[in-house]
C-alpha cells in the first residue's frame, strides 16, 4: 500500500516537471516580454537602452535551459521566486489568489450540489411526472449556456434592469451571488443528470426490488436510495473539478474576483512567468490529485472495476 | 412491451426533428450570403447603434455593422471551426486510443501519461502561447482546445479497444495470420466507431462554448471577422444602449449549442434503444 | 411524499443559507478589511441606501468622503518606483517640485522657481513645505529623493550623470553636463513625487510625502483609502477623504456611476459617454484634449513613396473620430493644435487623388476592385493591438482603404513592442502612446523620429531632420524649441513616414456638485487636491 502511494506520488511529480517543462517552453516562444510590459503599462515610450538594462535585472538575457533550471532548483527549495510584475514574493500572491478561488469554488459547488441533489433525487423518483420534465428541460438548458454569456445577461438584468446588486462588491456577500450563480447554472445542469441516471440505476437495482417486494414503506425505500446514491457523489465531482477550474478562471476574471484565475489572466498579460508557472503547478497538482483520489476511491467503491 | 415500442417511435420522430434541425442551422449559415442582403463588414458612421428595423432586421453594432448578416457569417465561423476542431480531435484521439488500447505496454503508458498531462495544461497560457506564436486567429484558439479534447477520444477508444481486442472474431483474425493494422482497421474500429462518434456529436455543444469563450475573452477571431463570442463581447460595452447587439448573437449561441447537444442526447438514446 | 419534499427543500433552504452566512465572514477576511462602505453595504444590502448613510453621516462640505474609480491598482506606493508615482499623484499623496497645469506649462508646486545658466540649474524650494509628518522638505531631501529614483527606476537611471548639490537648506544645484532645457517639465513627472526618506520605513505600503491626503488604508492591487492630511504644508483641504475603487473595465465604472455608488471617475469610454449624454442633468461631462496619441507608422521599407501617400490621403480621420465618438478627437500632428509645437499641416483627404497616384505609379484596378501591379495584388498587413480603441480603428481604415480599392489584411497582436514593433513586420502599424508627457516635443520627437529611436522602425531616416532633433535637444529658447519641432514635424508628414490618427480627449465625468478631479488637465496623473469639493 505505502509503495504504492509513493510510486503515485513519483509518477505526480514526473508528470509536474514535464507539464512544467512544456509550460516555461510555450511560454519562452510566445512573443511578449514583461521588462517591456513593465515599463510601457502607462503608455510612456521606451529606449532600448532602459529595455535592455530592465531586461538585464529580471534576468531575461539568460538562455532558456539555465532559466528553467533556476526556476526549478528554486521550486524544489520552496520558493515561487518574485514576480516579473511588481518584484513582490509569487507564494503569497498565489496563496491569496487560491484561498478566494477555493472559497468561490467550494460555494459554487455546495449551491450546485445542493439544489441539483433536490431536484436530481425528486426528479428520479417521479420519473415522468411534470415536474420531472420541468427539471430535464432545466438542467439540459442550463447545460447548454456558456458561462460567459450567463455573465453577459445576468449582469444585463440584475445591475442595470433591476439594479438589485452594487457594482463594487469584490470580495463580500454582494460581490459573490453573481460568480457563483453564473458557475452553478452549468454546473447544476451536468449535476441534476448525473445525480437523476444514479437514482434512476438504484431503483432498478435488487435491493430495492426486495425491499418493494417485502413491502417496506415507500419513503423508506426513498431514503435507502438516497444514502447509497451519495457514495457517487465524489466521482460526480472529480469529473466536474475540471471544468469547473476552467470556468472559475474566465468567471474570475470576467467579475475580477480576486482568485487565483484572474490572478493568472493578470499575469498572462503582463507576461509575468513565475506566477503563471506557480499557477500551472498547483493546478496540475490539485487536478491529477483529485483524479487519482477518485480512481481509487472507485476502486474501493466498486470491486468490479478492474485495474488496467 | 408496448410502451418500449412507442419509445422507439419517440425517439425516431425526436431523431428526425433534431437532425433537420441542426441541418437547417448549418444551411442558414452556409448560405448566409444569400439570405443577409447587408454586408457583414461595411462600416456605416449614419447608422451607428440603429435598432432592429426593416433595413436592419437584428439592427446594427457600434460601427453601424447589419447585426443579421453578422449573426448569420458569424455562425459559419463558429460552426465550422467546431466542426473541424472536433473531427480532428476526434481522428488524432481514436488512432491513439486504439494504438494504445491495442498493444499496451510502455506506448500505452506514455501516452496515457500524456494524457494526464495534457489535461493539465492552463487553457489560457496555451491559447495565448499560441496565438503569439501563430499570429492569433480562429486556428489558435482551436489548437488551444484541441490540445486537451484528443483525451476524452483516446479514453474512450483504448477502452473499447480493450474489451474488442480479447473477443473471439479478433482472436480467430489474429490465429488465421492477420497483421496488427490489418486487424485494427478491419475489426477493432468498425465496432469502436459508433460510440467514439458518439462521443464527437456530443462534443459539439461543449466545443463551441469553448470556442466562443476564447473569443469572447479576444483569444479567437481577428477582426473584422464576426463570432458570436467576440460580437457579445465587442456589444457588452455598449449593452445600456444597444441591447439587441449582445442579445441576438447570445441568442444564436443558446439555440445552437442546444440543438446540437439535443441531437447528441437523441442519438446516444436510439442508440440504447436500438 | 409532497411533504417529505417539502421538508427536504426546508433543509435546503437552511443549508443554502448556511453555506451565505460562513461566506459572509471568509469573504471579508481574506479579501477586503471590512471597509466602511461594505459594511453598510452588508447591513442594508442595498446600495442606495449606502450612499445616503454617508451624505447624512457628513454634514459640513469638509467632511465629506470622494468616492471613485481607479483603473490601475499597483501592488505598492512606492512614488519612485515603475508608475506607482501615477497612484499617490493621483490619489493626493505625493506631490512634485513642479506640476503640469492646463496649458501644459510647468508651474511651481514644491518648488518656487528653476533657472539655468548653461548647464546648471538652480532650483530653490517654496518656504514651508513640509511632510505629513511634519518634517520640512530640505533641499539635501530633495536631491536624495531624485538620487533614489535615479536608482531604483530603469526610465530616470540618467538622472545618475547629473551632479545634484544642495546649496542651502532650500536651494539646490543640478549640473546637467550638457545643456538640458527639460528639466522643469521633467520634474513635473509622478515619479519626482517627494518622500520623507528619513521617516519612511515602509515605502511599499506607507510613503510619507507632502500631499494633502494620507494613505489610510492600502490593500495591494486592490483598493485604496486617503483621509485629509491635517498638517498640509499648503493650507486647508477640503474633502475629509477619498476612496479609490479599483476597476479595471468599462461596464463596472458605468454601472457603479449609475447606482450612484461613485461619485467621478475619469477616461470615460465612449459607450459609457453615450449614455451619460442621455441624462445631462444628472451626469456633468468635462472632455478636454488630451495627450494620449493614436498613430500609425507607414513602412517605407515595404510601401513605395505614391503607396503612402495614397494612405494617408485616403485615411478619414474625422469620420473615425465620429465612431470613436465623443471619446477621440481628429489629430493633425502628435500634439495638440493649441500648443505652439502642436502647428503643423496635413493635406486633406482627397480619394480621387490618392487613386490618381497610385495610377501614376503604375497600379490598376483589377478585375475585383482592387489595385494590382504586375499582377500583383497591393495589400496593406495592418498591424494592431486590441486597446485604446485601436481595434476599431484598424476595421475602418481597411474599410476606409476597401473604398479606394487598396486591400489589406488585419493582424492583432497581443503585445506590440515585443512583436510588431520591435521587427519591423508590418506595413501600417498602429500605435497608441503618451506624445506630450511633460509639456514639450522633445520626448515624443526623440522617440518615433530620432535615427535609432525604438518607434522609429518603419524605416524612416532624414539628415536633415536629424540635425534638427540635435539643434532641438539643446534649445533653450521656447519659442525656437516649438519652431523646431514644427518643422521636424513636418517633415514627417511630409515624408508620409507616419499618420496622426486621434488624440484621446481626458473625458471626466462628474456627479452635479463634484468638482476639482483634475477634470481640465490633460493628464492622466492627477487626480483629487487640497480643492476638490463635493458640494
Amino acid at each position: 500500500m505505502i509503495r504504492n502511494i509513493l510510486k503515485k506520488i513519483a509518477e505526480i511529480v514526473l508528470i509536474l516537471v514535464i507539464l512544467s517543462f512544456f509550460v516555461f517552453l510555450l511560454l519562452y516562444i510566445a512573443p511578449g516580454d514583461p521588462a517591456e510590459k513593465r515599463l510601457t503599462s502607462q503608455g510612456v515610450a521606451i529606449t532600448k537602452q532602459v529595455l535592455d538594462a530592465e531586461r538585464e535585472r529580471l534576468g531575461l538575457l539568460k538562455p532558456f535551459l539555465v532559466r528553467y533550471g533556476e526556476w526549478l532548483l528554486s521550486v524544489i527549495r520552496g520558493d515561487f521566486g518574485i514576480s516579473f510584475k511588481d518584484d513582490m514574493p509569487v507564494a503569497p500572491k498565489l496563496y491569496k489568489g487560491l484561498l478566494n478561488t477555493f472559497f468561490l469554488a467550494f460555494t459554487s459547488l455546495s449551491v450546485s450540489l445542493i439544489v441539483s441533489f433536490i431536484l436530481g433525487v425528486s426528479s428520479a423518483l417521479r420519473k415522468d411526472s411534470m415536474l420531472d420534465h420541468a427539471v430535464r428541460i432545466y438542467s439540459f438548458i442550463a447545460n447548454s449556456l456558456p458561462n460567459f454569456l450567463i455573465s453577459v445577461l445576468l449582469m444585463y438584468f440584475f445591475c442595470i434592469k433591476l439594479n438589485i446588486f452594487p457594482v463594487i462588491a469584490s470580495g463580500n456577500i454582494q460581490g459573490l451571488v453573481m460568480p457563483v450563480l453564473c458557475l452553478s447554472i452549468p454546473m447544476t445542469g451536468r449535476f441534476i443528470r448525473q445525480i437523476r441516471t444514479e437514482v434512476l440505476n438504484q431503483m432498478n437495482e435488487d435491493y430495492v426490488m426486495g425491499m418493494k417486494c417485502r413491502g417496506v414503506k415507500k419513503h423508506y425505500i426513498a431514503l435507502n436510495i438516497i444514502r447509497n446514491s451519495l457514495g457517487h457523489i465524489f466521482t460526480i465531482v472529480a469529473i466536474q473539478i475540471g471544468t469547473l477550474m476552467g470556468g472559475s478562471v474566465v468567471i474570475e476574471a470576467i467579475f475580477r474576483w480576486p482568485g487565483i484565475g484572474k490572478l493568472v489572466m493578470d499575469s498572462i498579460s503582463a507576461r509575468d512567468y513565475p506566477v503563471i508557472m506557480g499557477f500551472v503547478l498547483i493546478m496540475g497538482t490539485i487536478y491529477i490529485v483529485v483524479n487519482t483520489l477518485s480512481d481509487m476511491l472507485d476502486k474501493v467503491l466498486d470491486p468490479r472495476i478492474e485495474k488496467d | 412491451m408496448k410502451k418500449r415500442i412507442s419509445r422507439k417511435k419517440v425517439i425516431k420522430i425526436k431523431l428526425v426533428i433534431m437532425v433537420v434541425l441542426a441541418l437547417s442551422v448549418v444551411f442558414l449559415t452556409l448560405f448566409a450570403g444569400v439570405i443577409a442582403k447587408n454586408d457583414p463588414y461595411q462600416t456605416c458612421a449614419t447608422s451607428i447603434r440603429t435598432a432592429p428595423c426593416v433595413d436592419y432586421p437584428f439592427g446594427t453594432d457600434n460601427l453601424g455593422r447589419c447585426i443579421f448578416a453578422r449573426v448569420l457569417y458569424g455562425g459559419r465561423t463558429t460552426i465550422a471551426a467546431t466542426f473541424a476542431l472536433v473531427f480532428i480531435s476526434f481522428a488524432i484521439g481514436t488512432v491513439i486510443g486504439m494504438v494504445c488500447g491495442y498493444f499496451g505496454g510502455i506506448i500505452d503508458r506514455i501516452l496515457m501519461r500524456l494524457a494526464d498531462i495534457t489535461l493539465g495544461f492552463p487553457q489560457m497560457v496555451v491559447a495565448i502561447a499560441v496565438a503569439g506564436i501563430l499570429g492569433g486567429g480562429i486556428k489558435s484558439a482551436m489548437i488551444a482546445l484541441g490540445i486537451t479534447m484528443w483525451v476524452s477520444f483516446a479514453r474512450l477508444a483504448r477502452s473499447h479497444t480493450f474489451s474488442i481486442r480479447s473477443a473471439a472474431f479478433v482472436q480467430t483474425a489474429r490465429f488465421a495470420g492477420k497483421n496488427d493494422a490489418y486487424i485494427i482497421m478491419v475489426h477493432v474500429f468498425p465496432n469502436l466507431l459508433a460510440p467514439v462518434l458518439t462521443n464527437a456529436l456530443t462534443q459539439i455543444g461543449t466545443t463551441m462554448i469553448g470556442l466562443s469563450g476564447l473569443s469572447f475573452l479576444g483569444l479567437g477571431v481577428i477582426p473584422p471577422a464576426a463570432e458570436w463570442g467576440s460580437m457579445i463581447s465587442e456589444a457588452r460595452a455598449y449593452i445600456q444602449i444597444a441591447p439587441w447587439a449582445v442579445i441576438y448573437p447570445s441568442v444564436a449561441t443558446i439555440i445552437t449549442i442546444i440543438i446540437f447537444n439535443y441531437l447528441g442526447d437523441v442519438i446516444m438514446d436510439y442508440r440504447e434503444v436500438r | 411524499m409532497k411533504k417529505r419534499l417539502l421538508t427536504l427543500m426546508m433543509t435546503a433552504v437552511l443549508a443554502l443559507s448556511a453555506v451565505a452566512c460562513t461566506s459572509a465572514g471568509v469573504g471579508n477576511e481574506t479579501v477586503t478589511d471590512g471597509t466602511e462602505t461594505t459594511e453598510a453595504a452588508e447591513t442594508s444590502g442595498d446600495a442606495t441606501q449606502e450612499t445616503v448613510e454617508i451624505d447624512e453621516g457628513n454634514s459640513g462640505s469638509s467632511d465629506k468622503i470622494l468616492r471613485t474609480a481607479a483603473s490601475f491598482a499597483y501592488a505598492s506606493l512606492d512614488v519612485h518606483k515603475e508608475y506607482y508615482g501615477w497612484y499617490t499623484s493621483i490619489y493626493g499623496v505625493s506631490e512634485t517640485l513642479f506640476k503640469m497645469d492646463e496649458n501644459m506649462n510647468a508651474v511651481p508646486m514644491l518648488a518656487e522657481d528653476a533657472v539655468a545658466d548653461g548647464s546648471v540649474w538652480t532650483i530653490t524650494l517654496k518656504d514651508g513645505v513640509a511632510f505629513s509628518n511634519g518634517n520640512p522638505l530640505t533641499a539635501d531631501m530633495a536631491v536624495r529623493n531624485l538620487q533614489r529614483l535615479a536608482e531604483v527606476n530603469e526610465r530616470f537611471a540618467y538622472l545618475a550623470d547629473f551632479e545634484m548639490t544642495a546649496v542651502d537648506d532650500k536651494t539646490f544645484t543640478v549640473d546637467t553636463g550638457d545643456v538640458y532645457p527639460t528639466l522643469r517639465n521633467e520634474l513635473a513627472s509622478p515619479e519626482f513625487g517627494m518622500m520623507d526618506l528619513d521617516a519612511t520605513t515602509d515605502f511599499d505600503n506607507d510613503p510619507i510625502c507632502t500631499g494633502p491626503f494620507v494613505i489610510s488604508k492600502f490593500q495591494p492591487e486592490g483598493d485604496v483609502e486617503v483621509v485629509r492630511n491635517e498638517n498640509y504644508w499648503g493650507g486647508d483641504v477640503n474633502l475629509a477623504g477619498a476612496v479609490f475603487y479599483y476597476m479595471q473595465e468599462d461596464d463596472p465604472k458605468l454601472l457603479a456611476m449609475q447606482s450612484g455608488e461613485i461619485d467621478c471617475y475619469n477616461s470615460v469610454s465612449s459607450a459609457a459617454l453615450a449614455v451619460y449624454e442621455q441624462e445631462p442633468d444628472k451626469y456633468n461631462v468635462v472632455s478636454i484634449p488630451g495627450a494620449r496619441l493614436q498613430f500609425y507608422i507607414l513602412n517605407e521599407n515595404t510601401l513605395d513613396d505614391a503607396v503612402r501617400e495614397a494612405i494617408n490621403l485616403t485615411v478619414d480621420k474625422d469620420k473615425i473620430a465620429e465612431y470613436l465618438s465623443g471619446t477621440v478627437s481628429p489629430a493633425v500632428g502628435p500634439f495638440n493644435t493649441n500648443a505652439a509645437y502642436g502647428k503643423v499641416t496635413v493635406p486633406a483627404v482627397d480619394t480621387a487623388k490618392a487613386k490618381e497616384i497610385l495610377e501614376a505609379d503604375g497600379y490598376m484596378l483589377n478585375a475585383d476592385g482592387f489595385y494590382e501591379k504586375d499582377g500583383e495584388r497591393l495589400t496593406i498587413n495592418i498591424k494592431y493591438y486590441a486597446a485604446r480603441s485601436l481595434d476599431t480603428i484598424a476595421i475602418l481604415i481597411q474599410e476606409q482603404l476597401k473604398e479606394v480599392g487598396i486591400d489589406s489584411i488585419l493582424g492583432v497582436e497581443e503585445d506590440p513592442d515585443a512583436t510588431y514593433i520591435a521587427t519591423g513586420d508590418f506595413d501600417l502599424a498602429l500605435y497608441c502612446m503618451i506624445a506630450d508627457k511633460a509639456g514639450d516635443p522633445l520626448y515624443f520627437i526623440e522617440s518615433t523620429l530620432m535615427d535609432g529611436a525604438y518607434y522609429d522602425c518603419g524605416g524612416f531616416d532624414d539628415a536633415h531632420c536629424e540635425e534638427l532633433i540635435g539643434e532641438l535637444k539643446y534649445e533653450t529658447d521656447t519659442v525656437k524649441r516649438a519652431e523646431l519641432a514644427n518643422e521636424i514635424i513636418q517633415i514627417a508628414i511630409d515624408d508620409n513616414a507616419f499618420g496622426y490618427v486621434g488624440l484621446f480627449n481626458s473625458t471626466t465625468v462628474l456627479r452635479p456638485g463634484v468638482s476639482g478631479f483634475a477634470e481640465t488637465i490633460p493628464f492622466d496623473f492627477y487626480g483629487i487636491d487640497a480643492d476638490t469639493t463635493i458640494e
